[in-house]
């Protein structure tokens, strides 16, 4: 009647098998983050606070759905939320950047093919470059990318194809 | 029959239905231009995935990991928030830690409260002290409305008993003079014409109960020494 026991243990055991998918999540999300951010230093500036806010929301993820959509879906939204207070700083650094790395002699070429990429990847439209990171880095059906980001099916497949012929054109002799 | 640069993509990552993949595999087939855009998609799309797979081969930074590490580890790390966190809690009132020992067997007993009067003794009446005095929270029966909670002593070294009944319920603590009511229910106070459930008030009194208990409460046998020292 008046004994309502309060089991701490099984409330523990609940919170902690939330953080530990989470933490099992974790090297995909680092993945990701550095992809949008553009550098997997500001990736994990990205990663902290996707997973500040997860914690904090932890409440309105619904156990047995997907943590992994949950997740990128916080986080890309996070991505957007700060790219609009941050826009103009970035196309700064970005036109800085496109200028450099000319001319480099052949034992830095590996390098630079691969920081071509990056280049490549941060001077795609946000929504072109997180929906080829979801599709043809992250492996997620076109179904799966398009409930992350919000959008049709049919708008995620065209993003792709522009991002693709984009980063194509950018990166045409690297190929 | 065509094929846009979307389905051709689509294709290349495996995204077409059944149906329109077999159509749109004819076509590649026939057709090398096509089939060296595929190429060219499956190209770019390994390209990138080899670009960026090294970052989710790195072990975890520390400070994720220590972000997601389970509480109890927390709780050791920092003896300040540890104390901390023990104080909220008691400033909380849960009371299952305190009663759930000794509500095992719990039984009632009439007991009739002092109430009405202007001047109320702050000490239980002879037939309240009786009960207090005889009752193992062990041995009540089930079927009275008065019942003793639980025991435990307070932090001036007095045994207290909880008490809860029809007519309401509250503390009373042994005193030289007698069992002094240390807090009393509503129902005591209340007209006797008013009904009260029994137990109503239980969770106030088991909460006040658990302000004033230092240690817990007593367990069966720590009742049958108290009452055969006489509660002192």
């Amino acid at each position: 009647m008046w004994f309502h026991p309060f089991n701490p243990w099984k409330a523990k055991t609940l919170s902690t098998s939330f953080e530990q998918d989470l933490l099992a999540l974790l090297p995909r999300l680092r993945r990701f983050a550095a992809g949008l951010a553009g550098s997997p230093a500001d990736g994990d500036d990205l990663c902290q606070m996707s997973l500040e806010r997860a914690l904090a929301n932890r409440e309105k993820y619904k156990p047995g759905t997907r943590l992994d959509s949950w997740m990128y879906r916080m986080m890309r939204n996070i991505w957007i939320d700060e790219g609009r207070k941050t826009t103009r700083s970035r196309q700064t650094f970005v036109a800085e950047e496109a200028g450099a790395g000319v001319g480099g002699d052949g034992a830095q070429e590996a390098a630079v093919e691969l920081s071509n990429v990056d280049r490549a990847m941060q001077r795609l439209p946000e929504d072109q470059r997180e929906a080829v990171l979801l599709v043809m880095v992250e492996g997620y059906a076109y179904k799966e990318a398009a409930e992350i980001v919000g959008c049709p099916v049919g708008t995620l497949n065209s993003r792709l194809v522009r991002g693709r012929d984009a980063l194509m054109g950018m990166l045409g002799e690297a190929q | 029959m065509s094929v846009t640069a979307e389905e051709l993509a689509a294709f290349a990552d495996g995204q077409l239905d059944a149906a329109r993949e077999a159509e749109v595999a004819a076509l590649v087939a026939a057709d090398p231009t096509l089939a060296e855009e595929v190429e060219r998609h499956r190209s770019l799309k390994g390209m990138l995935a080899g670009h960026y797979a090294p970052i989710a081969e790195e072990p975890v930074p520390d400070r994720f990991a220590q972000m997601l590490a389970p509480k109890q580890e927390a709780d050791v790390v920092s003896f300040a928030e540890a104390k901390e966190r023990r104080e909220e809690r008691r400033r909380i009132p849960r009371w299952g830690w305190v009663a759930g020992p000794a509500l095992a067997a719990s039984l009632a007993i009439a007991v009739f409260l002092p109430r009405g009067g202007e001047e109320v003794s702050p000490y239980a009446d002879t037939q309240l002290a009786a009960v207090l005095d005889d009752t193992l929270v062990s041995e009540q029966s089930a079927d009275a409305e008065t019942r003793v909670l639980l025991s435990f002593e307070d932090e001036n070294g007095r045994y207290c008993r909880a008490f809860s009944g029809g007519e309401g319920g509250g503390i009373a603590c042994r005193e030289d003079a007698g069992w002094k009511l240390e807090a009393v229910g509503e129902g005591s106070e209340a007209a006797s014409t008013d009904y009260r459930m029994a137990g109503a008030d239980d969770g106030d009194i088991l909460a006040k109960a658990q302000d004033m208990a230092v240690g817990g409460a007593l367990d069966a046998a720590g009742e049958a020494r108290a009452r055969e020292a006489g509660w002192r």
